[in-house]
């Protein structure tokens, strides 16, 4: 009698258990990365084809700078690819005395036409990492985990 | 049966849920607090205001105006407020001037001008879903703390992003200063040949002659032009390169002068352009306006809109009452000779405080020697980018590291 209410309840637990560590393993993740991105030298943001930020994104995912870091590669969270990442600069606008997206542009921070260096790097998915979790019985519909980590930009 | 299950049953799925919970809340606290111990140990400069300005630069990597500030438990409490029923403080940062002391229980806190490191230590409540039902976590949360210390590295072998002019130790066995006595104001000016007829700036009590060392980029597609590039570096330092020859100078290593820096007469003290143009960087930390001696170098107006000046024009008998940014804080190779026909070896890197002119609220990169006056404040400022490995050194800038 108290059987399926024991498999539900254990069952339920599992899952929930699997997406805090899913969530634990993203923070993880995205805090490695801006640390390794947040401390290279001559970084271009503002292409995603650059080779610091390919390396530091394929570091971050797979735990090891050379590794593919798309769906077909060996991932630390599967699923959890290099597009579903974006790298947001910040700079402190002494006007307003907040935080204001830097953009990509020469006065901004396009390294490649002149653009100096942000003050803060954010690490976040724009669109979330997908969960769903698996009940048998029960229909979960699937949610986004949206963890970001903010840090100090260390680099030149 | 039921009564000893139950307590039982919670307990369990309490060590798997909450407790996964609690290190989750854990891990988000200590990213936190490593962002905010580092944001603040880069602004300990060495002055009276720097752990003012290390404390709001702290905070602004959790706040929230924007939406991306770091936040804990899931990503949905924010660090430092109450939300609903959980609370969350951030302490004020602490300061202290040794990393035994950051790193102890207490004690050993200290000013502003002796700050080296930074304790930040953030409290979040977690809550509890099935603990809750136990005697011993009724409360349905419980605190987690994280603490963090970030401070300054040993000194640093290899110094990237500084501003390459070459000066000569006065005296190469002191490995603490080089001779040089901290709050003494010099009069560096550019190398000439012959003898110089003119002395060292007002208020300031020697003169330090200096080379221009090479460190052009061949490579640069960003404001290539070597008058750019220097006045590039002049303003901000080294060009950031993924080359480490072009980036950064090392201790050990040779330098060699800046091939068109070439050295002039002292009379009439006419510089090379690639001087002035250094020259005119350097005016840039003041005022972003450039002056009319810099009028004609490539690409003048847009770097002087990127680089903003510091925030004080105001000269310091007192390094630590110096209140700007640091923007006027330069980092340079000391040298073991200045020799403009022939390498040169780095014994280290030292600071100096650029001063305005007496009367004056910059320096005048017209003068006919280059001739600029500063104050020696060995190593204050944390520097972006440096290895510590390679050398050993006694003394020298380091870079902000996490040290907890």
């Amino acid at each position: 009698m108290y059987m399926p209410v024991l498999i539900l309840l254990f069952v339920g637990m599992v899952e929930i258990a699997r997406i805090t560590y899913t969530y634990y393993a993203i923070q993880r993740i995205l805090t490695g990365l801006a640390r390794y991105v947040g401390t290279q030298q001559a970084v271009n943001f503002c292409d995603d084809n650059d080779a610091s930020v390919v390396a530091a994104k394929s570091f971050a995912l797979t735990g090891t700078p050379g590794g593919d870091a798309s769906a077909s590669g060996p991932l630390i969270v599967r699923g959890l690819t290099a597009d579903l990442i974006r790298v947001r600069l910040e700079r402190y606008d002494v006007n307003s005395q907040t935080l204001v997206e830097c953009d990509c542009s020469e006065t901004g921070c396009d390294a490649s036409v002149g653009g100096t260096a942000p003050d803060f790097i954010v690490v976040y998915l724009p669109n979330g990492y997908t969960v769903r979790p698996a009940i048998p019985g029960v229909a979960v519909d699937p949610f986004p985990l949206r963890p970001r980590v903010r840090v100090p930009y260390g680099g030149t | 049966m039921l009564v000893i299950l139950v307590p039982v049953i919670f307990g369990l799925m309490g060590f798997a849920l909450d407790l996964g919970r609690l290190y989750l809340v854990r891990a988000e606290l200590k990213t936190a607090a490593n962002s905010m111990a580092l944001a603040a140990a880069t602004r300990l400069i060495g002055t009276d205001a720097s752990t003012d300005a290390a404390t709001t630069a702290g905070a602004q990597t959790i706040e929230t105006a924007t939406g991306f500030g770091n936040k804990y438990d899931f990503g949905g409490s924010t660090v430092g407020q109450t939300n609903g029923s959980l609370n969350s403080e951030v302490q004020s940062p602490t300061f202290f001037g040794a990393a035994a002391d950051a790193l102890g229980s207490g004690g050993g806190e200290t000013s502003g001008s002796l700050a080296k490191y930074v304790r930040v230590t953030i409290t979040g409540e977690a809550g509890l879903t099935f603990w809750r039902f136990l005697p011993l976590a009724s409360a349905g949360k419980v605190n987690v703390i994280a603490t963090a210390v970030a401070g300054v590295s040993a000194p640093l072998c290899q110094a990237c992003s500084i501003e390459p002019l070459g000066v000569a130790a006065l005296d190469a066995t002191d490995g603490i200063n080089f001779g040089f006595l901290p709050g003494t104001k010099y009069t560096l000016g550019y190398v000439c040949n012959g003898v110089n007829p003119n002395g060292p700036l007002p208020n300031t009590v020697g003169r330090l002659p200096y080379l221009i060392l090479n460190h052009l980029d061949s490579n640069a597609t960003v404001f290539p032009a070597e008058a750019s590039q220097l006045l590039r570096i002049g303003v901000n330092g080294l060009l950031p390169s993924t080359d480490q020859t072009v980036a950064c100078s090392r201790v050990g290593n040779t330098e060699q002068l800046w091939a068109t820096a070439t050295t002039a007469n002292c009379t009439p003290g006419i510089l090379s352009g690639a001087v002035t143009a250094m020259l005119c960087g350097i005016g840039l930390r003041f005022d972003s306006t450039p002056q009319g001696t810099c009028a004609g170098l490539a690409d003048l107006d847009t770097i002087a809109s990127l680089y903003p000046p510091d925030t004080t024009t105001d000269d310091f008998d007192d390094y630590a009452s110096y209140t700007g940014t640091g923007r006027r804080v330069i980092t340079i190779p000391i040298v073991d000779v200045l020799n403009a026909s022939a390498d040169m070896t780095v014994l280290g890197f030292r600071q100096f405080l650029l001063l305005p002119n007496s009367g004056a609220a910059t320096i005048n990169v017209a003068d006919s020697n280059g001739r600029f006056a500063a104050m020696y404040v060995g190593s204050v400022k944390p520097l972006r980018q440096g290895s510590m490995s390679g050398c050993t050194q006694s003394a020298g800038p380091g870079k902000v590291v996490l040290h907890q």
